[in-house]
């Protein structure tokens, strides 16, 4: 089957080349035959098709000759920015735009008569966010304006190639898809290490790029093709689409501005035959091959039946690093920790933009085992959509698990799964007609795994049989949508046995109903609400769940960090046989003490929850000291451990929590800020008592509620538009925090209009930025500009290594702050002054 | 250490560990890589404004372009720490500087070594920002050296790298031994990866005080 009905095929054997029976050439390099004519490097190659279109058709005639099938468009880097970047570097007065270079390369191309015309799509150059600056939309942008192009001059095919980073490939699939009809080709390059750049594993992209649906894809550039070959092997049971590969003529070395690879056509093609023994069905060359190459491939092709190649069936997700696939009869962990219902220090954080709280609990949650994060923004006061999004996009700097995205709203949920490197799962559709029809489109575009709710517009049916009724209706939507079996997730639902005690023995029998009508399909679960009202719910948890995975189910969706519940999971996989010779559960447990009375199974959970501030009370009695003076010289010396059970003795002792906080925490502080502006403390000290300090505050945020220790007050601190540098930034945040500031941390290379937004929305009396390059001190002052237009009330500190206070006053800031002692002092002089009435 | 500002203070044994700590995870994730290519200096293909390095270049027969770097994994884990370890950040942002710096001696050392076989003299290395050498040169030396597809080394709009822990440098090779270099290869940083000593051989370079970048 083409993967792409809808495609527009320039003939008949162009379809049975995309269903697999029939092989297909592309040509050789480009740059390799622009070189071996006199081009220099450096130029932008592309601008050859409006000055010396002759030469380009003779090297696209020299593939033809060659036995090319189709030859590429000389358009690698053919994006708007990097033609006025090339055009710039040649001198050029005008840039020519990116439809007439398209224009001009397909014409060159048809000129040399081949059977296709492929017009070729490269990186753009920018790395995307989280760790580059460039976003989604930007790339999107740049890649369908070369589609529309490409499309308008009659190209017959799309290659996007060389890709390194899976989410721009994914842009630029997503633009070929939404803005022409054309098949798309999408290749990526991978290193010695059989990753990419950016850490995508050829399984992962083949994977992902299969579920949005190209019409070819596979590998080019990257290394010589016997270092390709067991690559494209890796991606073929992945792939439900035929597998090209263009590998380059062996390792470069450069001398003199010329570059030479070190692989003959003879041991290319060679290697090139194994290739397509094992299934490859679309061949061709790229950097260093020439027509001698191609015409050693046309020999291999013509000589070659195509092979068919099988794909696996497994429930498999991506992120763009990693893979997760359940085979059938193992179960997996989806964790269910970034869901702001019913967690209070999460709905905080959401509120208050304090993102690094989620990123801690996806790393928590990943650490201990979820192998898929769920996440929600569900909040009714905030905008559930663009944080949606930016959790998605923060997550992918942090953890490399799979996402599934939760959220009630469909465009919420386009827009998360749109900008997500990999293939997700949605949670959820229901069998209500509203939300199949606006959740399952979504699904196939973005080629997602869905979970289905049992439900309907009647509700929560009461019987297993009704359930499975609903469940019908979801998996006969999603077929007739085009989502195929393994991506279909069936929710059976979870009762409180509290109200209902048949609830528990309904849900069961329904994952079993579902499971025998439909092989195949999967299951998942949030097991929780079995327990709702009940005492020591932990132990009905886990052993509902145990009964659950016995009935079929798939994958939990839990919370990780209970001990309970992974034991439950451990132990289920020694059974199932999933955990092969129980090595997991041994090497987990060899050591592990029976649970005696009273050894509470949560603590694990806790232990995670401030980080450094360690729960578990040390049995060896501390020296007779003050307890006062150990936490004072605990934090000097940057150690959390004391201080946290310096503090908790003070407390039990009944000391007041803010007079701990104000006479001996903020100065043992002030103690360590001297010293480090003396010179006797380095940063690291500092940081690490600002750090041991923190446990301490943990402790007594713990015994108090939140009211008794109020802020005392916000400051906003972000690192301005242009810079990536946040280092500095972070280690102000952190003392801040310490001191009792409540910090709103935009981030890196931030608008000056984002910040803005965020000081009038809080109504924030501060705000820090920070700059550590000359070139981005501009930005600093614009920024200032606009808060002084729209936030008049707010004062500005700036910081960063460039900086220095006669700096500081021409960018219009309030406070130069050469570090972050002296940005508390600068807090606290701007914040202790009450607030004038409004 | 010294990218943390050390001046002799007295260092916890808590705080040593976890900078080894992080010295490991810096060792674990980081992938170096580098380009190098050697050009005619009368047929450069890209332009260097700027009097600094011409200056640097005068008389120069040939210019060696390089440009190293760590890779994403680096960046990847200071994403990570900074969300959730800021004081892991500034360790481990240090250990990546202190080993980037490493991978561009060791490079420079190459091509001094290469140069003094030949009985030539290497200037010191210089990189787009110092002196007046503009961040602007970027695209062109990492389109000139095919960083991008070679070793992933991307640019901000703003010019400044990513992954954020590479290095792109310019160094001359000149029939003249080149003032500004270590005075003696006790105090070379170059020593350690230095292939003329073993063999009894110098790079020539001059006992003045070498010049300080930015």
């Amino acid at each position: 089957m083409v993967a792409n009905e809808a495609a527009r095929m320039a003939d008949e054997h162009l379809r049975t080349v995309l269903e697999g029976k029939s092989t297909l050439l592309f040509d050789g390099g480009m740059g390799t035959m622009l070189q071996a004519a006199g081009l220099k490097a450096g130029a932008a190659p592309e601008l050859l098709c409006l000055s010396e279109p002759q030469t380009i058709t003779d090297v696209h005639a020299a593939y033809v000759q060659a036995g090319s099938d189709v030859v590429t468009t000389n358009t690698f880097g053919a994006n708007a920015r990097k033609l006025a970047e090339g055009a710039r570097a040649a001198g050029l007065v005008r840039v020519p735009s990116v439809a007439q270079v398209f224009h001009a390369a397909v014409a060159c191309a048809r000129a040399a008569n081949p059977r296709y015309v492929a017009a070729d799509i490269g990186p753009t150059g920018s790395l995307l966010r989280p760790l580059g600056t460039m976003s989604f939309d930007e790339a999107y942008d740049l890649f369908a304006e070369q589609v529309r192009a490409a499309a308008d001059a009659g190209a017959d095919l799309l290659i996007i190639e060389t890709m390194a980073d899976l989410l721009e490939a994914k842009a630029a699939v997503l633009a070929a898809k939404e803005n022409s009809d054309l098949p798309i080709f999408c290749t990526m390059t991978f290193g010695e290490d059989g990753r990419t750049f950016l850490g995508t594993t050829p399984e992962v992209a083949a994977t992902t790029l299969s579920a949005l649906g190209v019409d070819v894809l596979g590998i080019n550039c990257s290394l010589g093709p016997a270092d390709v070959a067991p690559l494209a092997e890796r991606m073929l049971p992945w792939a439900t689409c035929p597998v090209m590969v263009q590998a380059n003529a062996g390792l470069p070395s450069m001398e003199d501005g010329q570059t030479t690879y070190d692989i003959g056509p003879s041991e290319y093609c060679e290697a090139v035959r194994t290739m397509a023994d094992a299934g490859v069905t679309v061949l061709g060359g790229c950097c260093g091959t020439t027509p001698d190459y191609v015409a050693g491939m046309r020999e291999i092709l013509d000589a070659h039946a195509p092979r068919p190649h099988t794909t696996r069936d497994d429930f498999v997700v991506t992120s763009a690093q990693q893979l997760f696939c359940l085979p059938a009869g193992q179960v997996g962990v989806i964790g269910e920790r970034i869901n702001p219902t019913g967690k209070r220090r999460l709905k905080d954080a959401l509120r208050s933009s304090n993102y690094d709280y989620v990123m801690g609990e996806a790393i928590s949650q990943e650490q201990a085992g979820a192998q898929v994060l769920d996440v929600n923004a569900g909040l009714p006061e905030i905008d559930e959509k663009a944080t949606l999004v930016r959790l998605v996009e923060d997550l992918q700097g942090v953890t490399t698990l799979p996402l599934q995205i939760d959220s009630a709203d469909p465009t919420a949920i386009e827009a998360a799964v749109r900008i997500y490197p990999g293939k997700p799962i949605i949670n959820s559709v229901s069998g209500k007609r509203e939300s199949l029809e606006s959740v399952l489109p979504i699904a196939r575009h973005y080629g997602c795994a869905v979970v289905g709710l049992a439900l309907d517009d009647a509700g929560i049916p009461k019987t297993a049989k009704d359930r499975l009724a609903v469940a019908r209706s979801i998996v006969q939507a999603c077929e007739a949508h085009g989502i195929a079996r393994q991506d279909i997730l069936i929710d059976c639902l979870t009762m409180a046995v509290s109200t209902d005690q048949d609830a528990a023995l309904t849900t069961l029998e329904a994952i079993r109903l579902v499971k025998d009508e439909f092989p195949g399909v999967r299951t998942v679960l949030g097991v929780s609400n079995i327990s709702f009202g009940l005492p020591y719910r932990e132990l009905l948890n886990a052993t509902f769940l145990t009964a659950a995975f016995e009935a079929g189910l798939d994958m939990a969706i839990m919370n990780p960090l209970s001990r309970r519940f992974m034991d439950a999971v451990d132990a289920w996989r020694v059974l199932n046989g999933q955990d092969t010779g129980a090595q997991d559960y041994i090497a987990a447990n060899a050591d592990r003490k029976p649970a005696g009375a009273g050894s509470p199974a949560t603590a694990p959970a806790q232990a995670t929850e401030a980080q450094g501030a360690a729960t578990a009370p040390s049995a060896a009695k501390q020296p007779a000291q003050d307890p006062a003076e150990r936490v004072r010289s605990a934090v000097l010396q940057g150690r959390g451990e004391p201080v946290a059970q310096g503090v908790r003795e003070l407390l039990s002792a009944n000391a007041a929590p803010l007079e701990l906080v104000n006479e001996l925490l903020i100065p043992a502080l002030d103690e360590v800020g001297e010293r480090f502006e003396k010179g006797t403390f380095f940063l690291p000290q500092l940081m690490a008592s600002a750090e041991a300090a923190k446990a301490g505050f943990a402790e007594v945020r713990e015994a108090t509620s939140s009211n008794e220790v109020a802020s005392k007050g916000v400051v906003a601190l972000c690192t301005v538009k242009g810079d990536i540098h946040d280092i500095g930034k972070n280690i102000v945040k952190m003392l801040l925090e310490n001191y009792g500031y409540e910090v709103h941390d935009l981030g890196r290379d931030v608008e000056p209009q984002v910040l803005v937004d965020e000081v009038v929305r809080h109504h924030i009396r501060l705000a820090g930025l920070s700059a550590l390059m000359t070139t981005t001190v501009p930005a600093m002052a614009q920024t200032i500009e606009l808060l002084r237009e729209q936030a008049p009330w707010c004062k500005v500190m700036v910081g960063g290594a460039v900086l220095n206070p006669e700096y500081a006053r021409m960018v219009g800031a309030d406070y130069y702050a050469k570090d972050a002692s002296e940005a508390a002092h600068v807090a606290g002089e701007v914040l202790q002054v009450a607030e004038p009435c409004p | 250490m010294r990218y943390l500002g050390y001046a002799g203070q007295q260092i916890t044994p808590e705080l040593e560990e976890r900078m080894d700590l992080m010295c490991d995870l810096c060792n674990e994730v980081a992938h170096p890589a580098s380009v190098s290519c050697t050009y005619d200096a009368a047929d450069l293909p890209l332009e260097l404004p700027g009097k600094s390095i011409a200056e640097h270049l005068a008389n120069a027969q040939e210019v060696v372009l390089f440009a190293a770097t760590l890779g994403h994994g680096v960046d990847r884990e200071l994403r990570r720490l900074s969300a959730t370890d800021p004081l892991g950040q500034v360790l481990f942002d240090a250990a990546a500087t202190a080993a980037i710096e490493r991978e561009a001696n060791r490079l420079e050392a190459q091509v001094r070594a290469q140069a003094a076989e030949r009985g030539l003299f290497c200037s010191w290395r210089f990189s787009p920002g110092y002196g007046d050498l503009p961040l602007s040169v970027q695209p062109d030396l990492l389109r000139t050296l095919n960083a991008t597809r070679r070793l992933g080394i991307t640019l901000t709009p703003s010019n400044l790298m990513v992954p954020t822990k590479s290095v792109t440098a310019i160094v001359g090779v000149h029939p003249t031994p080149q003032p500004g270099l270590a005075s003696s290869c006790a105090v070379c940083e170059l020593a350690e990866f230095c292939a003329l000593r073993s063999r009894g051989m110098r790079c020539g370079a001059q006992p003045t005080e070498r010049g300080t970048p930015l």
